[in-house]
């Protein structure tokens, strides 16, 4: 069972490059961002069409998931539905296990990440390897991702390749194009022996059950085409009904991301090959994840959350993740939408405070191409924490509950709060230094501690009264 | 009750209803896809994009289709290449063969494959506003040969010329499989310095044909 | 006719801010408005409501509704985020058909955020100030987007006479208050605001100039750390700069 996180601690905890690196790449992303979006004249009725499509998929879920299912199997692939990461794991294990796989090239796939397939593969003693360059740095790092789309941003190229001469004994100077060039040579081998190619899905169409990959590498086309058998695992929010709506998704996407009009590679996978003679896996199965999706679609505050499109647009923009990176949030998905991700996905008592984990400034909702209201859904998730629900059990402990409502009735009562306010001017006298309190007793030492305290300056009511 | 059941029944309770619902609400409308310029600004927009992207677009008569292959192999250091096996790349098969380069059959085993620097292929789609051209799949047209070999070369027709997305996917969808290409492969996952080269080809040339 | 208008003061703006107070009460009857003061207003339940305590919001917006119900004209509040949480989130806090609900929605109609009254509702832009100074605006995340006054507050400093409009880098970037969570996590809210500090300092002002009380209040606190010269003020300040409380 997942501990509870403790963001504040991670918070206090983050290294200086973590910072570095997360800046660099976000500003760089919105600034490319920002170009696409000033030349496009469409990015609003893009953003609305997007949005429109999503709930539309999400109100027909189970109608477009049942004709992927059939299209799938209709181009000769499998189809699997696991209701959480237990499940997926051990369909994944079984299948590698009747193909006798011993090794797996990985392309990136945030879901597998959600279930930890490579720990459950690699106690069933196959070998997984990353293969997305930041995925396979940080697995030979043993760190978790700091970023959705860059996820070794918390490294320098000096520990890279310091990490490179530790874990595959080359010579390996501090030069990224170099040290790509060693992850090409060493990956290359890998891609072509494997038994069994994993990846994630950006989209998977129901029109035809296509399984949609954006990648840069050229690694999701490696490991979907070089074994012999490709095993894809994704959320079945990623349905969309058919490719007319995918090209407004793929229009916002890259751009939304990395700045991009389009990734390097996008390929469109409807099942295994088809001839003897074609590239191509023999075998394709597809494996449907639930894992607190069907959970999220119930409640209809949460299931806008549901269309998000894993661009990271939010990650970039939001101050509190660009103070803290990635790994302060302890969970696959990080920034604003891993904050409203998490409490379904592992337990609001494991995730409760991620919600609160924003100074709710906005900037995620205006960001998000598919127009998420990722502020309303804190608040939402929030009140699920501080007094339970129809979903959830409070969280905070009863005591807190009875204070806030023991404050509420004193501040709602005029002549109790006004009395409270001259009697805390005479109280916080001896303190003010220049109309300021440079220091206060906890919990507001929180505040003092970071910058002092304006002293009350509260006689309007006295003015008014006497002018 | 197997998974499937629980999950779609699960799906069709949190959308308060039991089965399906019938009929279908009507799709979102897709905003109107662009409409195509001129041929000759379509082609200058696509160079334009691809060599943007670190990708070598030009074009190429059909006459010095020998000259530009010769100056290709030599640039880029090629001894062995991959071809895709359509009528239109027959012809350069033997060029690259009277240029003493080994062709790699098209169908031997991915190992051998991986052994081209070069690989070769058709346009089936281009899309001039990204610098993207598609294609498709088949045993004659294997996805290897634009993918395993460090440097790969579309020459591209005319006719293959896309205003949008849409027009390429009504065309594509059909198909088992499209990849859309954009340039050569790249990433900046080390300390965002964008790097040339990763898995998916080094060096990627895109030679429009004028016939 | 005059134009009549009840003032929602908010308890942050009660406790801490009572100068702006006294003039925007100057400020709004130069401009012929007619001022009025409900006294029995506390606060309207923003903090309840963002730290999760909603059914303790709905105590705090029930006694609110009853008290401004009872009067007439606009209801108007220098803050921002207090307007937006009439506006946008009072309405939600009461099932859609009941008697709340319906009134929520008529004062949410109601009630402005000071110079989005000034601009749209008075079509006031100069009000004929004088503040021959360098300053800088710091966008409050509340007054931005929660309301959409992207150009009103910046209208009326341009029309201000001798003041120098300096851009901020990062304007629209939040300053880390966020109510609760500046002493939920004061780690992350300080890192936040060392940067809105840094970037106001670079900008060469006098004062920056915000709309939220809560930002003046953690912007005004980061610069006394910093022991800048530079103060952090409220629009109202810089538009009655003449007056002396």
């Amino acid at each position: 069972m997942t501990p509870a996180i403790d963001f504040r601690a991670n918070t206090q905890r983050v290294a200086p490059q973590m910072i570095r690196g997360v800046q660099l790449a976000t500003q760089r992303f919105l600034d490319n961002r920002g170009k696409l979006v000033a030349e496009l004249d469409t990015w609003e009725a893009l953003r609305q069409a997007a949005h429109e499509i999503r709930l539309h998929t999400l109100n027909h879920l189970d109608h477009y998931l049942e004709m992927l299912e059939r299209n799938v199997m209709a181009a000769g692939g499998h189809v699997h539905w696991a209701r959480d990461g237990a499940q997926a794991n051990d369909i994944f294990i079984s299948i590698a296990r009747e193909h006798n796989v011993k090794t797996a090239v990985k392309s990136k796939s945030m879901a597998s990440e959600e279930i930890h397939l490579n720990d459950a593969l690699e106690r069933a003693g196959i070998r997984v390897l990353e293969t997305d360059l930041g995925e396979y740095i940080i697995q030979l790092a043993g760190t978790p991702p700091s970023h959705i789309i860059v996820p070794a941003l918390h490294l320098t190229k000096e520990g890279i390749a310091q990490l490179f001469r530790d874990k595959l004994g080359v010579v390996a100077p501090a030069d990224p194009a170099r040290l790509t060039e060693i992850a090409r040579e060493k990956l290359r081998a890998e891609f072509l022996n494997a038994d069994l190619g994993i990846s994630g899905a950006n989209f998977l169409v129901a029109e035809t059950g296509t399984l949609v990959l954006v990648t840069n590498e050229g690694n999701g086309r490696m490991c979907t085409t070089q074994p012999p058998l490709h095993i894809a695992i994704a959320g079945i929010d990623k349905v969309v009904p058919d490719w007319d709506t995918l090209t407004v998704l793929l229009k916002l996407l890259a751009r939304s991301a990395t700045g991009q009009k389009i990734s390097t590679y996008t390929s469109f996978i409807t099942g295994p090959r088809r001839a003897d003679g074609e590239n191509g896996p023999r075998e394709f199965h597809l494996i449907l994840l639930d894992n607190g999706r069907t959970k999220i679609l119930r409640d209809p505050q949460t299931r806008a959350m549901l269309k998000c499109i894993r661009c990271g647009a939010c990650l970039n923009v939001c101050p509190v993740y660009n103070h803290v990176g990635g790994h302060a949030y302890g969970f696959a998905y990080s920034g604003p939408i891993g904050s409203i991700l998490a409490p379904p996905i592992i337990g609001v008592q494991n995730a409760a405070a991620l919600p609160f984990a924003s100074s709710l400034c906005g900037a995620c909702a205006d960001i998000c191409p598919v127009k998420i209201p990722i502020p309303e859904i804190l608040l939402h998730l929030r009140h699920r924490i501080a007094e339970g629900d129809r979903v959830d059990r409070a969280v905070t402990p009863a005591i807190f509950r009875t204070t806030m409502a023991g404050m509420a009735r004193v501040m709602s009562i005029a002549w109790l709060y006004r009395w409270g306010a001259r009697i805390m001017r005479i109280v916080q006298a001896p303190f003010r230094r220049n109309g300021w309190l440079p220091s206060l007793p906890p919990p507001l030492n929180r505040w003092t501690s970071v910058r002092p305290f304006p002293a009350l300056q509260n006689d309007f009511r006295d003015w008014w009264r006497t002018r | 009750m197997n998974r499937r059941t629980l999950i779609l029944d699960d799906i069709r309770a949190s959308l308060g209803r039991t089965v399906s619902a019938s009929p279908i609400a009507p799709r979102p409308s897709i905003v109107p896809p662009r409409v195509a310029g001129a041929i000759e600004q379509e082609i200058e927009k696509l160079i334009q994009e691809v060599n943007a992207l670190k990708g070598n677009a030009r074009r190429v008569a059909s006459s010095d289709l020998n000259v530009a292959l010769r100056e290709l192999v030599r640039a880029e250091s090629v001894k062995r290449a991959v071809l895709w096996h359509t009528p239109c790349l027959r012809q350069v098969d033997e060029v690259l063969c009277t240029l003493g380069i080994e062709i790699i059959p098209q169908d031997a085993d991915k190992h051998a494959l991986a052994q081209a620097d070069l690989g070769i292929t058709e346009a089936d789609f281009i899309l001039p506003e990204t610098g993207t051209v598609g294609l498709l799949s088949s045993p004659d047209k294997p996805r290897s040969v634009s993918l395993l070999p460090r440097v790969h070369l579309v020459l591209a027709a005319r006719q293959a010329l896309c205003a949008d997305l849409h027009d390429v996917f009504a065309q594509a969808k059909s198909h088992n499989y499209l990849v859309l290409i954009t340039g050569p492969s790249r990433t900046a996952d080390i300390e965002m310095v964008l790097t040339i080269g990763v898995h998916g080809p080094q060096s990627y040339h895109l030679w429009i044909l004028d016939d | 006719m005059t134009v009549q208008v009840q003032l929602f003061i908010t308890c942050l703006a009660d406790q801490f801010f009572a100068n702006v107070l006294k003039r925007m009460v100057v400020l709004l009857e130069r401009l012929n408005v007619q001022v009025e003061f409900p006294e029995a207003q506390t606060c309207c339940g923003q903090p309840f409501f963002n730290t999760g305590f909603q059914s303790s919001a709905r105590e705090m917006a029930k006694k609110w509704m009853d008290i401004f119900a009872r009067t007439d004209g606009y209801i108007v509040s220098p803050s921002g985020s207090c307007v937006d949480m009439v506006r946008h989130h009072y309405p939600e806090l009461f099932p859609v058909g009941s008697r709340e609900h319906a009134q929520a929605l008529q004062l949410a109609a109601r009630t402005f955020e000071l110079t989005q009254f000034l601009v749209n509702e008075l079509q006031v832009t100069d009000v004929g100030a004088s503040f021959p100074h360098k300053v800088t605006y710091h966008a409050s995340c509340h007054t931005l987007r929660g309301l959409g006054a992207r150009e009103e507050p910046k209208t009326l400093l341009r029309n201000v006479k001798g003041l120098e409009l300096i851009p901020l880098t990062d304007e629209e970037t939040c300053c880390g208050f966020g109510g609760a969570f500046s002493v939920i996590y004061p780690e992350v809210s300080q890192a936040m605001l060392e940067d809105k500090i840094k970037h106001i300092q670079a900008s060469g002002a006098e004062y920056v100039v915000a709309l939220d009380p809560g930002c003046l209040m953690n912007i005004g606190g980061g610069l006394v750390k910093q022991k800048s010269n530079i103060q952090a003020i409220h629009l109202i300040d810089v538009l009655t700069a003449d007056y002396q409380p």
